[in-house]
C-alpha cells in the first residue's frame, strides 16, 4: 500500500526535537549531513550511529516508524551495496574468488560503509526535519533562512507557500490515486501486467482523472484562501514566530561538540586496512 | 450599525460569450434580478437544486465574482461601487466567512491549529491575538483536542469543523455555508448544523445556509428558494414548505410531514394545520383523526 | 433462496500484525438475491465500505469466503478481474473515474477491456446510457462538459455497460439534489428487473432504503446488526434509532400516533404507505 510509506511524513508530538526552532533543525540537519560524509572509519561510524539512535530516542518516535521509512529504499541500497562489493578491487588476496568475480575485504567494507552512511543519513535528516517538523514550520524555517534573498527580488514567500501546499496535499493525492485505481480496476483496467507500452497506456485512465481533480482542487483551494483574506505576504503575521530559544543554543552546542569529536575520530590513525582487519575478526567470529 | 447586514438590489449575473470560462460557467450559473435583504443575526437557508444559481449568490457577496449589474450592500457599504478598493475588499471578506462543500479543498495547513491561524495571520494580527482566537475558535467547534493533529486524518465532519474554526478566527459577522454538509454522513451533517445554530444563537452571527437538503432548510428562521437564478419563494420555513406541489415542480422536496399532509389533502381530506416537524405533523394528524372518531 | 453472491464467515482486518490493527469486519454472513435490491446501511466505520471492496475482489477477505454463483472468487487469484466484470462496483463519487474524450468512449472502456467486438460494444454503450438516463445527444460530448448529475450517471453507465450480474453502488446519490437522487435511484429497479441482477445499494439514508429497496442489511461495528425485508426491518424501527440511524420522519409520526392510541397498519415507512394507512384507518373508523 502506498499509504504505508512513512518517509517524508510528519508525526506531530511534543518531544525536545519537535520543540526546536525549524531553522535550528535545518542547520543541524545540514551539519549532520556534513558529519555523515566526513565519517570514514568504524569509530566515527559507530559515533554517528549512536548519534542517530539518540536522536530517534529523543524525538520519541517509535523505532518501528523510523525503520519503516527506510524500507522503500532497501532494494536500491542492496543493489548499490552489491555493486560496491563486486566492483571494488583491493590489495592482498581476495576473500572470495569465482572466475572473474573477486571479492575483496575493501569491497565489503566499502559497501557496509556506504549502506550505513545512507541509512544514517536518512534517519538523521528525517528525524530532525520531516518526522518532527510540520511541513508548514519547515517551510517557515526555509523562508526565514532564505529571507535575505527577498532583497534581491526572489519571491521567497511564494515558493514557501507553494511548497507547504504541495506537502499538505500529498496524502490527499495518494488517497485519491488509490481511489481512482480501484475505480478503474473495477472497470477491468490492469495496471500491473502487459508490455511496457501497454502499462504506460493503462495509466491514462488514472492520470487524466487525477489531473482533472487536482485542477479542481487547486481552483477551490485558491478561492478558499482568498476568502480567508490571503494576499501573499503583504501585512501577514504568524501564529508561530520563529525565535531562537535557550534550547536551540543548547542543541547547537551539543552538535558542535559532537561534530568536533567526530572530526577528531576521522583523523585517528585508522585506515581501510585496519578497519578491514576489524571486519575480518568479526567475520571469523561469526 | 445598519439593520440589514446584506442587501442586494436587482442583482444580475450573466456570462458574456467572450469571457466564457467553462469551469466557472459550470460552477456558477447565472442569476437574475435578485433583491434580498438579510437582517443582522438572521438564520437564513437558501434552497435550490444543483445549478439553480444559489452558490453564485454567495460568491457575489464576498467578491469572488463580480455582478453584471445591480447593487450589493454589506453592512451599509456598497461593495459594487467604483471607488471600492482592494483593501476594502479584504475587509468584506473578513466580515463574510465562507465554508465550502469539499472539506479537503479548503484546509491549507498540515496541522489543525496552523490552519485555523491562516485567516488571522493574513489579517496581520499580533501573535498573542492569533493564539487567543485559534484557541477559542477550536473550543467553539469542539476540536481543541485535535489542535496538533494532521487534518487529513480526520473525518469529513471533523475537517469541516476545522474549516469553520478557521472562519471563526477571523471574527466574521456573517458565515455562509455553501453546501457545506453535502459531502458528509448524517452524523457529520448533524454536527455541522448544530454548530451553525449555536453560532447564530450564542454568538449572534448571521448564518446563510446554502443547501438542497430540505431537512436542513426547515430548521432556519427564513427560507429563500432560488430556481433558475431567480428568487421564487421567500418566507418562514412554515410558509415555504407548505407549498409542497410547487416545490416538487422545481425538483425539490418538503419535509415528510408536510408531504404526507399534502397527499392526504389531495385525497380529499380537509386537514388544517402544518407538518414542518414530526411532532407538529403528529399533532395535526392526531387532532384530525380524533375529531373523526 | 435464489442467491447469487454469498459471504461466508467473512472477516477483514486492516494492518494486520501492526499496532494499527483494526477489525473492520467480523465473521459476516450474507447472501444477495437475484432480481432484488438490497440496501446496505450503517454508520461511517460500521464496515460497510470495507464490505463493498470485498464484493468485487478489490480486497481479499482476511478470513472466510466470498462465493459468486457458488464459486469462491479467490479460487484463482489471477482471474480476479473476471469477477470484477460480473460484480459491477460503482464507487462513491464515481464521476472522478471519467477520463476519455467522449462519453461514448468512456462508457465503452469496460466493454473494451472485456474484449468484446465493436458491434457488441456499441450496443452495450447504448443500453447502458439509456439505463442511466444519458441521452443520445450527450454521447459525443466530453464527459468533462456534463453537469454534476450527468457525470454521475455517465460513470454509472460505465459500470452497467459490463452487464454485471451484481451491481453494487456505494452512495450513488451522495451530494445530489432530490431530483438527481430520484433519477439515479429510480433506474435501479429497472436494472434489477430487466437483467434479473442483484442490486446492492449502500446508503446512509433510511428514506432511500424504505423507498427503493426490497431487503435491508443493517451493519454496526463490523457485524450484521439485522437483516430482512424492508417490512421486517422497519417494523422494528426503534431498534435502529438505538444504534443512531435516522428513522424516516413518517415512521416517527406513525410511532408518535401509536403512542397516542392511533394504530395504523400497512407499509408505515414511506409517505405513500402512511397515506394509504391513514385513509384505511378512517374507513375502518367510519364503519
Amino acid at each position: 500500500m502506498i499509504s504505508d510509506i512513512t518517509l517524508g511524513q510528519f508525526f506531530p508530538g511534543y518531544s525536545p526535537i519537535h520543540k526546536l526552532d525549524p531553522r535550528t533543525k535545518i542547520i543541524l540537519a545540514t551539519a549532520f549531513i556534513v558529519a555523515v560524509f566526513m565519517a570514514n572509519n568504524p569509530v566515527s561510524f559507530l559515533l554517528l550511529t549512536l548519534g542517530a539512535l539518540v536522536l530517534v530516542a529523543v524525538s520519541r518516535l517509535s523505532f518501528k516508524v523510523v525503520f519503516k521509512g527506510i524500507k522503500p529504499i532497501i532494494l536500491i541500497l542492496l543493489f548499490t551495496a552489491l555493486i560496491n562489493v563486486f566492483m571494488t578491487s583491493g590489495e592482498g588476496t581476495p576473500l572470495f574468488e569465482l572466475g572473474i568475480i573477486k571479492i575483496y575485504t575493501e569491497g565489503i567494507v566499502r559497501a557496509v560503509f556506504m549502506a550505513v552512511r545512507v541509512v544514517i543519513l536518512i534517519i538523521g535528516t528525517s528525524v530532525l526535519l520531516t518526522y518532527t517538523t510540520s511541513p508548514i514550520s519547515l517551510t517557515d524555517g526555509i523562508e526565514s533562512l532564505l529571507s535575505p534573498l527577498k532583497k534581491i527580488g526572489v519571491p521567497v514567500h511564494t515558493f514557501a507557500m507553494m511548497m507547504s501546499i504541495a506537502l499538505r496535499f500529498i496524502p490527499t493525492l495518494v488517497e485519491e490515486t488509490e481511489k481512482i485505481m480501484n475505480a478503474q480496476k473495477s472497470r477491468g483496467a490492469d495496471f500491473t501486467s502487459g508490455s511496457l507500452v501497454n502499462r504506460a497506456k493503462a495509466l491514462i485512465p488514472l492520470l487524466i482523472p487525477l489531473f482533472v481533480s487536482s485542477f479542481k482542487r487547486a481552483e477551490e483551494l485558491a478561492t478558499a484562501m482568498e476568502c480567508r483574506c490571503y494576499r501573499g505576504d503583504k501585512n501577514r503575521t504568524k501564529l508561530v514566530k520563529l525565535e531562537y530559544k535557550g534550547r536551540d543554543i543548547l542543541w547547537f552546542l551539543i552538535f558542535a561538540a559532537a561534530l568536533a569529536i567526530l572530526i577528531l575520530t576521522t583523523v585517528l590513525p585508522y585506515n581501510l586496512d585496519i578497519s578491514g582487519q576489524i571486519y575480518e575478526i568479526v567475520f571469523y567470529q561469526i | 450599525m445598519n439593520d440589514y447586514i446584506i442587501k442586494t438590489e436587482s442583482l444580475n449575473f450573466v456570462y458574456d460569450d467572450e469571457d466564457s470560462d467553462i469551469v466557472k460557467q459550470a460552477t456558477s450559473p447565472a442569476l437574475s434580478d435578485v433583491s434580498l435583504s438579510i437582517k443582522r443575526g438572521e438564520y437564513v437557508a437558501i434552497l435550490g437544486h444543483n445549478g439553480s444559481g444559489k452558490s453564485t449568490f454567495a460568491k457575489l457577496l464576498n467578491m469572488i465574482l463580480t455582478p453584471t449589474s445591480g447593487k450589493i450592500y454589506i453592512d451599509g457599504v456598497d461593495i459594487t461601487s467604483e471607488s471600492f478598493s482592494e483593501d476594502d475588499m479584504f475587509d468584506i471578506r473578513r466580515k463574510i466567512g465562507m465554508v465550502f462543500q469539499n472539506p479537503d479543498n479548503q484546509l491549507v495547513a498540515t496541522v489543525v491549529e496552523e490552519d485555523v491561524a491562516f485567516g488571522p495571520e493574513n489579517l496581520g494580527l499580533p501573535r498573542e491575538e492569533i493564539r487567543r482566537r485559534v484557541n477559542s475558535a477550536l473550543s467553539v467547534v469542539g476540536m481543541t483536542d485535535y489542535a496538533r493533529h494532521a487534518p487529513h486524518k480526520l473525518s469529513g465532519g471533523q475537517k469541516q469543523r476545522i474549516a469553520i474554526a478557521g472562519i471563526l478566527a477571523m471574527k466574521p459577522d456573517i458565515i455562509i455555508f455553501d453546501e457545506s454538509t453535502a459531502m458528509l454522513d448524517p452524523m457529520g451533517r448533524r454536527d455541522i448544523v448544530a454548530i451553525m445554530e449555536r453560532l447564530n444563537r450564542e454568538e449572534g452571527i448571521t448564518i446563510l445556509n446554502i443547501t438542497h437538503y430540505m431537512e436542513e432548510a426547515a430548521r432556519a428562521d427564513r427560507v429563500v428558494v432560488i430556481n433558475d437564478g431567480r428568487v421564487v419563494l421567500d418566507g418562514s420555513a412554515r410558509d415555504v414548505f407548505s407549498e409542497v406541489s410547487y416545490l416538487h415542480s422545481i425538483g425539490l422536496e418538503a419535509p415528510q410531514g408536510n408531504e404526507l399532509i399534502d397527499e392526504l389533502r389531495s385525497a380529499g381530506l380537509d386537514i388544517s394545520g402544518d407538518g414542518l416537524t414530526p411532532d407538529e405533523a403528529t399533532e395535526t394528524l392526531f387532532k384530525f383523526l380524533s375529531r373523526k372518531n | 433462496m435464489n442467491s447469487i453472491l454469498e459471504l461466508k464467515d467473512v472477516s477483514y482486518v486492516y494492518s494486520k500484525g501492526t499496532p494499527f490493527e483494526k477489525v473492520a469486519l467480523d465473521k459476516v454472513n450474507i447472501a444477495f438475491e437475484k432480481g432484488k435490491i438490497t440496501g446496505l446501511i450503517g454508520h461511517t466505520g460500521s464496515g460497510k465500505s470495507t464490505l463493498v471492496g470485498l464484493l468485487n475482489g478489490l480486497n481479499k477477505p482476511t478470513e472466510g469466503t466470498v462465493f459468486l454463483d457458488g464459486v469462491d472468487i479467490w479460487e484463482k487469484p489471477k482471474e480476479i478481474s473476471r469477477v470484477r466484470y460480473r460484480v459491477g462496483l460503482v464507487m462513491q463519487y464515481p464521476e472522478y473515474q471519467l477520463f476519455d474524450e467522449t462519453v461514448r468512449e468512456d462508457i465503452a472502456f469496460a466493454p473494451k477491456n472485456l474484449g468484446l467486438d465493436d458491434v457488441e460494444i456499441e450496443a452495450r454503450v447504448r443500453d447502458a446510457a439509456s439505463f442511466a438516463g444519458i441521452g443520445e445527444e450527450l454521447l459525443d460530448k466530453s464527459p468533462f462538459d456534463l453537469s454534476g448529475g450527468q457525470k454521475r450517471r455517465a460513470a454509472i453507465a460505465g459500470i452497467i455497460a459490463m452487464r454485471p450480474d451484481v451491481l453494487v453502488l456505494d452512495e450513488p446519490a451522495a451530494g445530489l439534489d432530490p431530483r438527481g437522487r430520484s433519477e439515479i435511484l429510480g433506474s435501479l429497479r429497472k436494472y434489477a428487473d430487466d437483467s434479473s441482477a442483484s442490486v446492492i445499494l449502500v446508503s446512509h439514508s433510511m428514506e432511500d432504503m424504505a423507498h427503493y429497496c426490497d431487503n435491508v442489511v443493517v451493519m454496526a461495528d463490523g457485524r450484521i446488526h439485522s437483516s430482512g425485508t424492508v417490512d421486517e426491518i422497519f417494523s422494528v424501527a426503534e431498534k435502529l434509532s438505538k444504534i443512531g440511524l435516522d428513522v424516516p420522519s413518517v415512521s416517527k409520526i406513525v410511532s408518535a400516533l401509536a403512542a397516542r392510541g392511533i394504530d395504523l397498519k400497512g407499509k408505515l415507512y414511506t409517505v405513500e404507505g402512511v397515506k394509504d394507512a391513514i385513509l384505511e384507518y378512517i374507513k375502518e373508523v367510519n364503519k
